[in-house]
């Protein structure tokens, strides 16, 4: 299955949920990161079991605290 | 230009005493307070403003009616006002 | 409103500009644009619109200069080490451009008082450094209707996104809810080069420049994120989730809420 993750085209065996996709990618603390799949920002309670389909664009966004201090 | 009697401006500047950009500056500000079709006459100096200020003013869409020269080193403009 | 010799040289790049022109640098003088936070993001924000002539900015912030936020905080010098950090900025902003009006409240930006903060302003940048302030700050601005500039930065990278009113998600549709304290680490205590505060925050300006003119493309609907050591910018389409408890089509946040802010950041 291909899927473009972050803008880079990749290749992965077998079905993946968005939780193995971050397991996968070892994304640090996958609790706190938001993911988008095809522009569209998905649930968190769904990361167990929407399973990315071939092709899907796939966005990891992260908290950034910093700023002031 | 065909030497035809242009109407009176609707506005004057006197950019002489300062230099660019601020020439181009006093001009488009001036311009400003216009409606289009309205016509602008500035004074301005030989040399840079004369070949710039010109340009400039074609580039953003008005149109330069008439420039002549005062006999004493500066010159005058006449600018037509268009479309925002 | 006419403008002095004095302002048409002060501003001449800014009417140059086809876009601005005369009308666009009055639309500046009478802008009002709150920052949040006078650190980072805030410093070089609040310079470039001071520098621009946005005629009036409100400073926020709590702390004081200490040492080490001279590193990246460009509105502080050494001698302003022990000011209250809005006082600082007011005077280097002030000497920098007469023309600008300056208010500040030295304080912390609460549920209480953001509301009757921003509303005065009709723009404001989120410049802070903690989860809990910048959902507050997104929470306040859309239920006041206000557009902000959000961003975050933390050691070679940065992010910022725009929300302006009924356009695009706001900061809770990517982030549903602040993460728990300490649990993602910030730039105190991740580290930060001075110059990512810099590209962020001023990238925040010139959000805020834009919308006052009424020029350009806001930066809504996009998170745009800045990675410095490959170099890369990216804009990540976003679109706003339905089920935003601040935005979506049935709101549960109807008023600022207060978050406990991390224990590391309540104290200088």
């Amino acid at each position: 299955m291909e899927l473009i993750v972050s803008g880079v085209k990749k290749n992965y065996d077998g079905a993946l949920t968005v939780t193995q996709l971050l397991a996968v990618e070892k994304v640090a603390t996958p609790e706190y990161v938001t993911v988008s799949i095809n522009e569209e920002l998905v649930d968190q309670a769904a990361f167990e079991t929407h399973l990315l389909a071939d092709g899907d664009q796939v966005e990891f966004l992260y908290f950034m605290g910093g700023g002031r201090g | 230009m065909p030497n035809k009697t242009l109407p009176p401006p609707d506005s004057t500047v006197d950019i002489t005493e300062v230099v660019c950009p601020v020439t181009f500056v006093k001009v488009k500000v001036a311009l400003d307070d216009l409606e289009p079709g309205q016509i602008l006459s500035v004074r301005l100096n030989d040399g840079e403003p004369v070949e710039n200020v010109p340009r400039s003013l074609k580039d953003e869409g008005h149109r330069v009616l008439k420039l002549s020269a005062n006999g004493d080193g500066t010159y005058n403009l006449l600018v037509e006002k268009g479309q925002e | 409103m006419s403008f002095t010799d004095e302002q048409l040289e002060r501003y001449s790049r800014n009417i140059i500009l086809k876009e601005v022109g005369g009308k666009g640098q009055k639309k500046l003088l009478n802008g009002r644009v709150l920052i949040i936070g006078a650190g980072g993001l805030g410093a070089p924000a609040a310079m470039y619109l001071a520098a621009a002539g946005v005629g009036h900015l409100g400073l926020a912030d709590a702390d004081r200069v200490d040492l080490s936020n001279l590193q990246r905080q460009i509105i502080h010098t050494t001698s302003d080490v022990g000011l209250p950090k809005v006082e600082s900025a007011r005077l280097t902003i002030k000497a920098l451009n007469p023309d600008v009006t300056v208010q500040t409240l030295e304080g912390l930006v609460t549920a209480e008082n953001v509301s009757s903060l921003i509303k005065d302003y009709d723009f404001i940048i989120d410049g802070t450094d903690n989860f809990p302030a910048k959902f507050l700050i997104n929470d306040a601005c859309v239920i006041e209707g206000k557009p902000f500039s959000h961003a975050g930065i933390i050691r070679f990278q940065g992010q910022l996104i725009t929300y302006i009113p009924h356009q695009g998600p706001c900061y809770r549709c990517l982030f549903p809810a602040p993460p728990p304290p300490d649990a993602v680490p910030t730039c105190r205590q991740a580290g930060v080069i001075g110059a990512m505060a810099g590209v962020i925050g001023s990238l925040q300006a010139m959000e805020a420049v834009k919308y006052l003119c009424g020029i350009g493309k806001p930066l809504t609907g996009s998170l745009l994120t800045y990675d410095a050591l490959s170099m890369e910018f990216r804009k990540i389409k976003v679109t706003k989730r339905a089920t935003c408890p601040v935005c979506g089509d049935n709101p549960t946040i109807v008023q600022p809420i207060d978050y406990e802010a991390p224990s590391c950041d309540l104290k200088p």
